[in-house]
């Protein structure tokens, strides 16, 4: 049986109030979610803290769940990511200000790559590949949490070019992580 | 919202990127549309490729809490309702507004030129390393978004500055290096460091002590102008406060287990 489909028969028990069952869960997913929260919001605290309100939120809407509209998974990674994402923005309101006297005052030459202490990955790999400007945009919106409004604000670039780079490059990087 | 508009926006949909009102047209579109196989088959492409680059990180185990806060919630009717906040280490209750306001005013004195002397007059909340951090900062040629994010550490209640001073290993121009450590018991880290040459065969590396061992944290590749900025990866902050971080200087590629090369800058972290 494929992963995606004990995690379907693991659902169903979930959805019956199966509280094992949202252990089993969290036991398959958890670790992953929690990586990814980590990488999204950098600090232990709010990724713990993300991490239980997105089990919590499953145990509760588990009856909502169409595997029609992507895997188990899939689904747990769209609700960790929405609320870490409004985590992200919240934070983001209250430094506005700041990005906004920044932006005005470092006159400095683009940006090179920030170092990085982590191990090249396959997806490091495949991000590699896109054009620049499409990798830019989904990383902003991936990792950064911001809007396409807000990437089109950010790079100055047309809000209907942004959009464009967003979906061709989820598109390809799609691609490229199947292959 | 046409078919076509859907199928336009559902990457961005996916990833979380369409704003509040784009992204409850999409919704109400797949309501009302019902199980619309079309839509349906494309959400899910889109799902799974947001979901296929989230499987490539490194899964990183939880701590046992996190399951039992979730098992405390889902067992409490009430609290199934409003999950209840794990908080290991709390946010002070001071307005955020306060710390956007001092990060705001470290910043632009720095930006508009004043010293060192001048920010702490003006800018009472600031300490003099923190000052200096932010003029680090401002200096970084890194993304704004990371410089903000760094601002944000800098200002956030907890946070800790340790300056990781040079050693008597440091000799020549690594003598001259510096470095500073964020360290938030939220559990984030991040090192800032200063007047570090690139060298052609050696690697800067970081270490975190705790319990008396060194825990390797990562390379330390410095930019041009031999400023180094760097994320500590949160993973590593899990299994409690470290005593301290170090810098050596290793063969290409770094040590694992422990440095084998000069620590060169070394700094303790206070009790809190």
């Amino acid at each position: 049986m494929s992963l995606s489909a004990e995690d379907g028969g693991v659902l169903e028990a979930v959805r019956r109030g199966d509280s094992r069952a949202l252990e089993d869960l969290y036991r398959r997913h958890g670790p992953r979610l929690y990586g990814l929260l980590l990488r999204m919001l950098r600090e232990t605290a709010d990724a713990e803290e993300i991490l239980q309100e997105t089990f919590v939120e499953a145990w509760k809407r588990a009856a909502e769940y169409s595997p029609s509209r992507g895997s188990v998974e899939a689904w747990l990674i769209t609700i960790a990511r929405s609320r870490a994402i409004d985590r992200i923005r919240h934070r983001g309101a209250r430094l506005r200000m700041v990005r906004q006297t920044e932006q005005l005052a470092a006159a400095e030459p683009p940006p090179a790559d920030p170092p990085d202490v982590h191990a090249q990955t396959r997806l490091r790999r495949a991000l590699g590949t896109l054009p620049p400007e499409q990798r830019q945009a989904l990383e902003l919106a991936y990792w950064a949490g911001l809007s396409q409004s807000e990437i089109s604000e950010h790079t100055g670039d047309p809000l209907g070019t942004v959009k464009t780079r967003v979906r061709l490059g989820l598109q390809r990087l799609a691609e490229l992580l199947a292959g | 919202m046409t078919h076509q508009e859907f199928l336009d926006q559902v990457d961005a949909y996916a990833l979380g990127a369409l704003d509040p009102a784009e992204a409850r047209a999409l919704e109400t579109h797949l309501a009302s549309e019902g199980p619309d196989p079309g839509c349906d088959a494309a959400l899910a492409r889109a799902r799974d490729a947001v979901a296929a680059i989230a499987s490539d990180l490194s899964p990183v185990t939880p701590p046992p809490r996190a399951w039992e806060a979730i098992a405390r919630s889902i067992a409490s009717p009430q609290s199934a309702e409003s999950p209840q906040r794990l908080r290991a280490p709390t946010r002070g209750h001071v307005p955020a507004w306060a710390y956007a306001m001092a990060a705001a005013a470290v910043l632009t004195l720095v930006v508009s030129g004043l010293g060192v002397r001048e920010a702490r007059r003006s800018a009472a909340q600031a300490s003099a390393s923190a000052a200096e951090c932010a003029r680090e900062l401002a200096e970084a040629r890194i993304d704004v978004l990371r410089k903000e994010d760094a601002l944000r550490l800098l200002t956030e209640p907890g946070t800790q500055l340790v300056s990781l001073r040079p050693s008597a290993a440091a000799q020549g121009a690594l003598a001259q290096g510096s470095g500073v450590v964020l360290f938030n018991p939220r559990g984030r880290a991040l090192f800032l460091g200063r007047s570090l040459p690139a060298e052609a065969t050696r690697d800067y590396e970081l270490w975190l002590l705790r319990d008396g061992k060194p825990i390797a944290a990562g390379l330390l590749p410095p930019g041009p102008d031999g400023r180094v900025f760097a994320d500590v990866r949160p993973e590593l902050l899990t299994a409690g406060r470290p005593a301290g971080f170090a810098v050596s200087i290793e063969q290409k590629g770094g040590e694992r287990d422990a440095p084998r090369g000069p620590v060169i800058l070394s700094g303790a972290l206070a009790s809190p």
